[in-house]
């Protein structure tokens, strides 16, 4: 195969993807018929709940996981075979959680790891990507959660990867920590790499991905850049204010007919507006309020997110979907 | 095979073990301690008399005073009350009731201690009638190499490679797996045989060391002979050490859970701490018994030990048994690779 026609191949191509999981006689069906193409250069979001499908779908093309049905191709390979070695030279993997030996210190672990890619980059190098310099002789015992994330992207930048798997890379970090794991994928991807990465918090998906894909029961309910997703709702404003003193003056029906407004809610007291325009909604509900002579109170305005997306999708929330597991 | 990537799995795997001082202590030092406890308990020594118990008033003084003369017989002149709880709680081997015309003697017929008592009592009571003993002279045996320590030490280096090969291997494999850490390896470009081949250099090292140590400490301080190869002897422990690296794997191939691996490796030890000759000898087995103890590798081992140690063996004196044991562990590894799993 041409060089040329390598580059050609998508990063991953996933089609009807399928994976049960058989616990006695209970079946769990973990992925449900899955499409997905994740084109070379892009760092690629799934998102969705915990147990939506995110990790199943990843270790699936990883190779730790062997499908029940559909296709897998990894670089353009397929699992199985002489091409699993030849595709684990080429991937990176950093797992939702992985305990490192603890009396090793950051520059052994990361030995051990260089010793397994003989063409890939020097220990000292992969420390300088994920700036533990000053903890590179420190046992991994003593890292704090961020830096011991960042080591084990360490290891597997060092086989410098064509393909990344992040799985939950910053789940339970400090915000500077999650920062800092963010800088890392944003450098990688500037040297031409592919991420995959999953995650449940939608502003590191809005922040990295260039495009997502949001996944919930096994299968892909939206796909397109972060933009694209939110701009979907047709409306990319909420603007929420207090209900209490509504009762018989303002009904749902008359704010849901002022301008820019697109949709309205009465929940938890709260009166919950998508609105095209800010400004305009906000003037002609306070004109409409004092007209009728009720206050303006707890009126709040916040841009759409991603959740929203998810929200409109499935009439969930992903963090409800989180509490319950 | 890549041995660049065996090596650091081995230096990796042996510097974490290295850096765990307990479980440096619990491997390799408790052993030793246990080898220097051991020897002082079996130190060849004068026999003891036999202790008997005679029931007061009941016997009469002439046996009693026959019986008080024999230097083998340690006579204990108890109550009936006293005497029935001595023989119960194994104060004493035998109990004498009767006259010296009639005696009776009460005892289990299977202890060894009432067998030699018994022994004594008769020969006390027939040299009392035909008036003359027969003087037998005799040597005690402790020339080096014939008495029970010298039988220990061999069979406690074998017990000091099972364990510490068992144990160190497959606990960590186990440990590994719950962390993680064998599911990283996985996805990277990695052999299991290169894998399992660096972790079992890494790990098992230091058993060659501790057996040069305990045969050359049970020769400091008993005199413990050593008539054969050392090299031989290096051999014999790398290719036991081998053995039970490969049980220790094959162990933990599946393996999930703390609880889970320590209850298999308990399966696999406890029947050759029993039958596999380290603490008594099984050579003198028959029938059934003995296939059983040929099967066990820790036979192989302790006898090869022996050999190389006690009689003057070199590399054809073991031969067939290091050719036991590289069946067994050809086995045990064919099997942990094929059943190894990474999850």
């Amino acid at each position: 195969m041409s060089s040329a026609a390598v580059a050609a191949d998508p990063a991953i191509e996933l089609t009807g993807l399928r994976k049960v999981y058989t616990k006695g006689r209970k079946e769990t069906v973990a992925v449900a018929g899955l499409d997905l193409r994740v084109e070379r250069g892009e760092v690629f979001g799934l998102l969705g709940p915990n147990g939506a499908g995110k990790t199943t779908t990843v270790e699936i093309c990883e190779g730790i996981t062997v499908p029940d049905g559909g296709e897998v191709r990894v670089l353009g390979r397929q699992w199985g075979g002489a091409a699993d070695y030849e595709i684990r030279q080429r991937i990176g993997v950093c797992l939702q959680e992985t305990r490192f030996q603890e009396r090793a210190t950051v520059r052994e672990v990361l030995e051990l790891f260089a010793a397994v890619f003989p063409n890939g980059r020097s220990v000292d190098e992969a420390i300088k990507l994920v700036s533990l310099e000053e903890k590179a002789d420190a046992r991994t015992k003593g890292l704090s959660g961020g830096q011991r994330q960042r080591l084990a992207v360490a290891t597997a930048l060092l086989g410098s990867p064509e393909l990344l798997f992040l799985d939950e890379p910053t789940t339970g970090l400090d915000p500077q920590s999650r920062r800092q794991l963010w800088d890392v994928v944003r450098d990688y991807q500037d040297g031409g790499g592919t991420a995959v990465l999953t995650t449940h918090y939608m502003d590191e998906a809005e922040q990295l991905c260039d495009r997502v894909s949001i996944v919930d029961a096994g299968k892909v309910i939206a796909l397109g850049t972060p933009a694209e997703l939110i701009h979907s709702l047709g409306a990319e404003h909420f603007v929420e204010v207090d209900v209490d003193g509504f009762a018989g003056k303002v009904t749902e029906v008359e704010l849901r007919a002022l301008p820019t407004v697109q949709k309205c809610e009465f929940a938890d007291r709260r009166a919950v507006l998508t609105v095209g325009s800010v400004h305009t909604a906000v003037i002609a509900m306070e004109r409409l309020l004092s007209a009728r002579g009720v206050a303006l109170e707890g009126l709040a305005t916040r841009h759409a997110t991603l959740e929203d997306v998810f929200v409109h999708l499935t009439g969930r929330h992903l963090r409800d979907e989180e509490g319950k597991q | 095979m890549n041995a660049r990537v065996i090596a650091a799995v081995a230096r990796s795997t042996f510097r974490e073990f290295w850096r765990a001082p307990e479980a440096v202590f619990w491997t390799y030092g408790f052993p030793l301690l246990m080898m220097i406890g051991l020897g002082l308990a079996f130190q060849p020594r004068d026999y003891e008399p036999v202790p008997i118990a005679v029931v007061e008033g009941e016997v009469g003084e002439p046996l009693v005073e026959l019986l008080s003369r024999d230097e083998q017989l340690d006579v204990k002149v108890l109550t009936a009350t006293e005497a029935d709880r001595a023989l119960v709680r194994g104060r004493v081997g035998l109990l004498v009731r009767g006259t010296i015309a009639a005696p009776l003697l009460r005892a289990d017929p299977l202890s060894p201690d009432a067998r030699l008592a018994r022994l004594y009592i008769e020969r006390a009571l027939q040299v009392r009638q035909a008036g003359e003993d027969v003087a037998i002279a005799v040597a005690a045996e402790d020339r080096p190499g014939s008495r029970y320590i010298d039988f220990l030490v061999g069979g406690l280096i074998g017990l000091n490679v099972m364990g510490a090969c068992m144990w160190g291997i497959g606990f960590n494999l186990v440990m590994m797996r719950t962390q993680n850490l064998l599911r990283r390896l996985f996805v990277t470009p990695i052999r299991r045989s290169d894998f399992l081949i660096g972790y079992v250099i890494g790990r098992g090292v230091l058993v060659i060391p501790e057996a040069v140590v305990i045969a050359m400490l049970g020769n400091l301080l008993w005199g413990v002979p050593f008539r054969g190869s050392w090299l031989a002897f290096v051999v014999v422990v790398m290719v036991g050490g081998f053995t039970f690296t490969g049980l220790g794997c094959l162990c933990a191939s599946r393996v999930r859970t703390y609880e889970g691996i320590a209850g298999l490796m308990n399966l696999c030890q406890l029947p050759m701490w029993v039958l596999g000759g380290a603490l008594f000898s099984n050579e003198d087995f028959t029938g059934v018994m003995r296939w059983v103890t040929e099967v066990l590798p820790l036979t192989h081992l302790c006898r090869a030990l022996r050999n190389v140690m006690l009689e003057p063996g070199g590399f054809v004196d073991v031969a067939g048994p290091l050719l036991g044991l590289g069946a067994f562990a050809a086995v045990c590894f064919g099997l942990a690779l094929a059943l190894f799993r990474w999850n």
